[in-house]
């Protein structure tokens, strides 16, 4: 039994070498509600209150991080979830290495989604923000400022800040020339204002968004010439430096917000450079922020001496290497692809390993996502060809 | 050539062992062409998978096609259908025979002898359609297009609209379909002002009630609510059945309460009194949004009785007890605990409906429902919206079309009848023999199988002769397809496109593609093309009629709109509807595709779109009555009769089935069940999951498991209760004599008591003349001693309202 196992934990490190490459983005991280399903987290974890209560809510603030500290976290509970399944007498899923990159990079992505908004605390804001200075609700277009009523329906709050960022020049000189501050939303204001706005307008039928593609949102970032200023720590490109500081456990449309906010001086820095205003269309920003959001996903690089340590300290060494045999295989097998597929390869072989862990009286090894990335350096080398 | 039970099965053993198609020995079971042997025999055994939608029954449940090499092994239920969610019925099972059926049509025929000789001759497209569009263009110069008439059956595929344009073009208001469902429709046009069928919001509901609706057998899809059902104890939902029989949703309820045939609708105001009486309806809702619940007055000052007043005089308990045979205590019980377990809905169907009274019984449940205060509430009644279907506006008609769709339809009654009627068989043959409003010279025959199915089959036989050119399109000739002079095969669903959009009832609104698997095997063609070429064989606009070049383009054109919407999602695995209803909160579009090329790759490879958000409806949009409410008191059907000169309203009023006068009239109440005759036993007829509207009954496999609750393979029973048995001296297992006024059953009892004393239960769905080897001669075909009754209402026949004696055989005489 032991040897099946170490056989097993062993192949599981015969792959491909990817590590080292920038992060391959997703087309569509919604993707992984089907592993959710299918896999059955949902029979005991809910997302935004939606499904089983047996396991927490994924959607609470614990749950977000990088791709490996989201790992840590699913790993570090595993002795708890495997004690479930038992009890729920469920089969414990195995993943393939993309259905786990589709999980995490699911859950990730779930605050992208934000939240739905109010329009009674929205009707407030469109009047202490002063948009009625310039817009009415009802009472006609003036001066080609249109009236809320017959604006388009956005069903998505980001429509509305899409098409706020694109009048931002025009509406920058109404508010210098209706002496009107700079208005800034915080926090998930512009949410309650585009449920408001959406309730008043009169258009037939709804204008929706699709939630954003980061791919599609790396090409425009450099093609709306974002990357012209936010440049960042090489190929890890946060955007961090100059302007703003993104908080991405927020919602798309509070992201969406930030930008916004920083409008202003954007539009004076692009004066002097000489950079044409970027204006947006369809589903630009949406897929502009999937990307910047998914930056917060790819970890940073291990130290591979580090993972040495880690690799003996939390006690791998004992089985995946003491044995000849097994440190045969090790050293002989292919290298990794990513960091998931050692994620991947470490959740399928978990209960096997719990099994062995209690027969030895022996603790269950908790990673840290530090950890974890040390590990996945250590062990990306190790079986490097 | 037919074939016994006992050399099925000889032939079924020999194929065990992993026969394959194409193997020696296999014939009769399958007849497969050579070349597909050779490919099974030869080919490099690759395995591959593809979704498309059944057409055994209108349910649409999505399958998924095994193929070996591209030919069709077996099939599975498609597990990312929301409808059917990987189930299949046993009849969906065997799709695959049906494709290699011995007996399929496979190619035009033209019929040399007298109908059902089974004399045929083979005949080319080309020479049938230079035969078929002669006359069709003869007819349209001499000014007599609608002389020409279509019949098809209840199906939701996109067949409908595409005859519906060919018909417009071409100048025919003669379009008909041999619907089950008229009754239900009749009863929402009255209650609601729309004929549309609502969804039942069962997953979310404490209690149902089914009155007479065989939901897991025959309901429009019972493979969707068999999964619904299957849920129901973790829903902590409860089931209760009402029906004369212990039909398989009896079997499945939490409760079955047995009732005589014909009173349900009694039973339904008698819940109805207890929920009025208790205090127990939703008196917002009423009192929003009904007409006609308390005693009221007119714009004319006239005072009328309202359904409180009349259902708080003549439907208490034991009055109630007396017409149905229900105890009052267990009346008392059932709307006692309707009214507590709220949400509660109702639902009525086939046992309830298919009498004389059906579409005042279905008023009664809609009743039920308005007092419960269900409309566009969680866990109760509401209506899916339709597909966004991309729309091609209105089929062209020139002068002569336009001219020819002002006139009276043959399927219509000619005198004295309420508008609230649709086609009738009887109506049609009637017409047709009588030659009023004017003759018929060609008919369509597409889907549906009259002479089988119709309580009306010996006049229509004598329509059908009557018509100078029947053509049908059986891929399997039916009863009525021998009447045809010809026919041209339609392919089987494996090998054509069609669509399958909101089947009844189902509580979301879906799309189902269905998409060949295969190529044809045989020279057949998908009827929607074969329309196509005789629009553009047509003489004047009729070519115009369809703006795509074929049918199948036809659908992909409609799907665009599906795409442009932006609405709803591939049916695809785990996206279930609460994550949608999650994204929809927050403003994002369901699904995503760059283009419709993306759409429609992913579309064909799930096989399906759904959209499980309804769009929120205001109750004021709900009803299009003369009130814009709900109407207890209908103000439609008043305004019918006073449409009608006075002197014929009594008779219409007859006709319609009512006899109750003054404002009960436009109530729903109970009307018994008319031309009661002095035969001691009530006749009741119902459809198995296996063998349906009798399609099923042309697989061998079916005929097998027809009756295996009760042992009796490839034949008929008829259920009689042990005190019914011991009155008329019948044992369990003899042959009887069933005897109507129409005629005489010989068939074997089946004592048991999951049927109500005084009733006859006979399966419909054997007896066949005609369907291939497997269906001839096994059994009888109760609807053929059923008397000539329908629904005055709906013009709905009522095929469980029929007075029969039985005997012995042998032992005595009647």
């Amino acid at each position: 039994m032991v040897l099946r196992l170490l056989q097993l934990s062993v192949l599981a490190f015969v792959t491909p070498a990817m590590f080292g490459q920038d992060f391959e983005l997703p087309t569509d991280p919604l993707e992984g509600r089907i592993v959710f399903e299918e896999k059955q987290c949902i029979s005991c974890h809910s997302v935004g209150g939606l499904g089983g209560t047996a396991g927490p809510d994924l959607s609470r603030d614990y749950f977000f991080g990088s791709g490996l500290e989201l790992a840590s976290i699913l790993w570090n509970h595993t002795p708890a979830m495997n004690r479930k399944f038992r009890q729920l007498r469920m089969d414990r899923p195995k993943l393939s290495e993309k259905e786990m990159l589709d999980l995490l990079g699911f859950l990730y992505y779930l605050r992208y989604l934000g939240e739905p908004g109010s329009v009674s605390s929205g009707k407030r804001l469109i009047e202490s923000k002063g948009c009625l200075s310039c817009h009415t609700i009802g009472g006609g277009s003036k001066e080609g400022v249109p009236d809320f009523r017959q604006i388009p329906r956005f069903s998505a709050p980001l429509n509305m800040v899409q098409a706020m960022w694109n009048h931002a020049p025009t509406m920058q000189k109404k508010f210098e020339s209706n002496k009107v501050a700079y208005p800034t939303m915080s926090g998930e204001e512009a949410v309650d204002i585009a449920a408001f706005l959406q309730q008043a307008s009169t258009a037939p039928t709804e204008q929706r968004l699709s939630p954003g593609n980061p791919r599609n949102g790396r090409v425009l970032f450099d093609k709306k010439k974002c990357s012209t200023c936010h440049v960042g720590e090489g190929k890890r490109r946060r955007i961090e430096t100059g302007l703003v500081k993104m908080d991405l456990r927020k919602g798309v449309t509070e992201v969406a917000s930030s930008m916004w906010n920083h409008g202003k001086d954007m539009f004076d820095l692009m004066k002097r450079e000489s950079i044409e205003w970027p204006m947006l269309e369809g589903n630009d920003m949406a897929d502009i922020i999937a990307y910047i959001y998914f930056l917060g996903f790819e970890d940073k690089p291990g130290q591979s001496e580090e993972g040495l340590r880690v690799f003996r300290e939390k006690g791998c060494f004992e089985c995946h290497e003491r044995s000849g045999s097994q440190a045969a295989l090790l050293a002989s097998s292919g290298s990794l692809n990513s960091p998931f597929n050692m994620v991947q390869l470490m959740w399928n072989h978990a209960i096997e390993m719990e099994d062995l862990l209690i027969t030895q009286n022996k603790r269950w090894p908790e990673l840290s996502s530090k950890e974890m990335r040390d590990l996945y350096a250590y062990l990306q080398g190790k079986t490097k060809k | 050539m037919e074939i016994r039970r006992r050399e099925f099965l000889k032939i079924a053993a020999g194929m065990t062992g992993g026969a394959l198609l194409g193997s020696h020995g296999l014939d009769p079971m399958f007849a497969v062409p050579k070349e597909v042997i050779e490919r099974m025999k030869f080919g490099p055994r690759v395995e591959t998978w593809k979704n498309t939608t059944c057409r055994l029954c209108p349910g649409g449940c999505g399958m998924s096609v095994r193929l070996i090499d591209d030919v069709p092994i077996s099939v599975k239920g498609n597990p990312l259908n929301p409808v059917n969610r990987g189930g299949l019925c046993p009849l969906g099972l065997n799709a695959v025979h049906s494709l290699y059926h011995p007996d399929r049509v496979q190619g035009p025929l033209i019929r040399k002898g007298s109908p059902g000789s089974g004399s045929w001759e083979k005949t080319s497209w080309q020479e049938a359609f230079k035969v078929i569009s002669g006359k069709l263009n003869q007819l349209r110069q001499e000014g007599k297009s609608q002389h020409v008439a279509f019949l098809g059956s209840d199906e939701y595929g996109f067949m409908r609209d595409h005859i519906q344009r060919f018909a417009a073009s071409y100048g025919t208001p003669n379009y008909f379909l041999y619907s089950k469902d008229s009754n239900k429709r009749a009863a929402n046009f009255l209650s609601h002002g729309n004929r549309r069928a609502p969804a039942y919001d069962i997953v979310n509901s404490k209690l149902v009630v089914t009155f007479g609706a065989n939901i897991l057998e025959e309901g429009p899809s019972p493979v969707y609510y068999t999964k619904l059902y299957s849920h129901h104890n973790e829903q902590q939902t409860r089931y209760i059945h009402i029906d004369s029989r212990l039909n398989l949703t009896a079997a499945n309820a939490d409760r079955w309460i047995s009732i005589r045939p014909g009173t349900y609708g009694a039973l339904a105001l008698g819940v109805a009194y207890v929920l009025i009486r208790e205090e127990l309806y939703d008196q917002d809702f009423v009192r929003a949004h009904t007409h006609g619940f308390d005693d009221w007055m007119d714009a004319r000052g006239r005072r009328h009785v309202g359904f409180k007043s009349t259902v708080l005089s003549d439907y208490y308990p034991e009055r109630v007890q007396e017409f149905t045979g229900v105890p009052s205590s267990v009346i008392l019980e059932l709307g006692r605990e309707l009214g507590n377990s709220r949400p509660s809905v109702a639902l009525c169907d086939q046992a309830a409906l298919n009498h004389t009274n059906g579409t005042l019984t279905a008023t009664a449940v809609n009743a039920l429902n308005a007092l419960l205060g269900n409309y566009e509430k969680e866990g109760g009644v509401y209506f899916v919206d339709e597909p966004p279907f991309a729309s091609f506006g209105a089929a062209p008609m020139d002068g002569r079309s336009a001219q020819a769709m002002t006139q009276p339809r043959v399927g219509m009654p000619v005198e004295a009848f309420l508008p609230l009627q649709e086609c009738s068989v009887k109506s049609f043959s009637e017409n047709v023999l009588s030659g009023r409003p004017y003759p018929i010279d060609v008919l369509f025959l597409y889907g549906g199988n009259p002479l089988f199915q119709s309580v009306h089959h010996k006049k229509f036989a004598q329509a059908l002769q009557k018509i100078p050119m029947v053509i049908s399109f059986d891929s399997l000739l039916t009863e009525t397809g021998e009447f045809a002079h010809y026919v041209l095969p339609d392919h089987h669903f494996f090998e054509a496109w069609d669509i399958v959009s909101n089947v009844e009832n189902v509580g979301f609104t879906h799309v189902a593609i269905q998409q060949p698997v295969m190529a044809p095997m045989y020279d057949t063609r998908a009827t929607g093309d074969v329309l196509i070429e005789l629009a553009r064989l047509a003489e004047g606009r009729v070519a115009a009629s369809f703006p795509y070049g074929s049918y199948d383009e036809g659908i992909r054109r409609a799907l665009r709109g599906v795409f442009e919407s932006g609405s709803g999602a591939i049916a695809s695995e785990g996206v279930g509807s609460r994550w949608l209803e999650f994204l929809k909160q927050r403003g994002w579009r369901i699904d995503r595709y760059s283009s419709f090329e993306e759409f429609w790759d992913r579309l064909t490879r799930y096989a399906g779109w759904w959209n499980p958000i309804r769009s929120k409806k205001h109750l004021r949009s709900l009803f299009q009555t003369p009130s814009g409410k709900f109407e207890f008191y209908s103000q439609t059907l008043e305004n019918m009769i006073q449409a009608i000169p006075t002197e014929s309203r009594d008779k219409a009023l007859r006709r319609a089935g009512i006899s109750a006068g003054g404002d009960t009239a436009f109530l729903p109440h109970y009307e018994p069940v008319s031309g009661e005759s002095d035969l001691p036993l009530s006749m009741i007829t119902y459809q198995s999951m296996s063998v349906g509207d009798g399609r099923g009954a042309t697989l061998p496999m079916m005929q097998e498991l027809f009756g295996h609750a009760v042992n009796r393979h490839w034949d008929s029973w008829a259920e009689i209760h042990p005190l019914t048995a011991q009155q008329y001296l019948v044992k369990d297992g003899e042959w009887i004599l069933v005897q109507s006024s129409e005629g005489t059953l010989r068939i074997r009892s089946k004592v048991t008591e999951g049927v109500m004393p005084n009733v006859v239960a006979i399966p419909f769905g054997l007896g066949h003349t005609s369907g291939g080897r497997y269906a001839r001669g096994h059994g009888v075909n109760p609807h053929s001693i059923l008397e000539g009754k329908e629904d005055g209402l709906s013009g709905r026949e009522a095929i469980q309202a029929t007075r029969v004696r039985v005997v012995a055989e042998g032992r005595s005489e009647f």
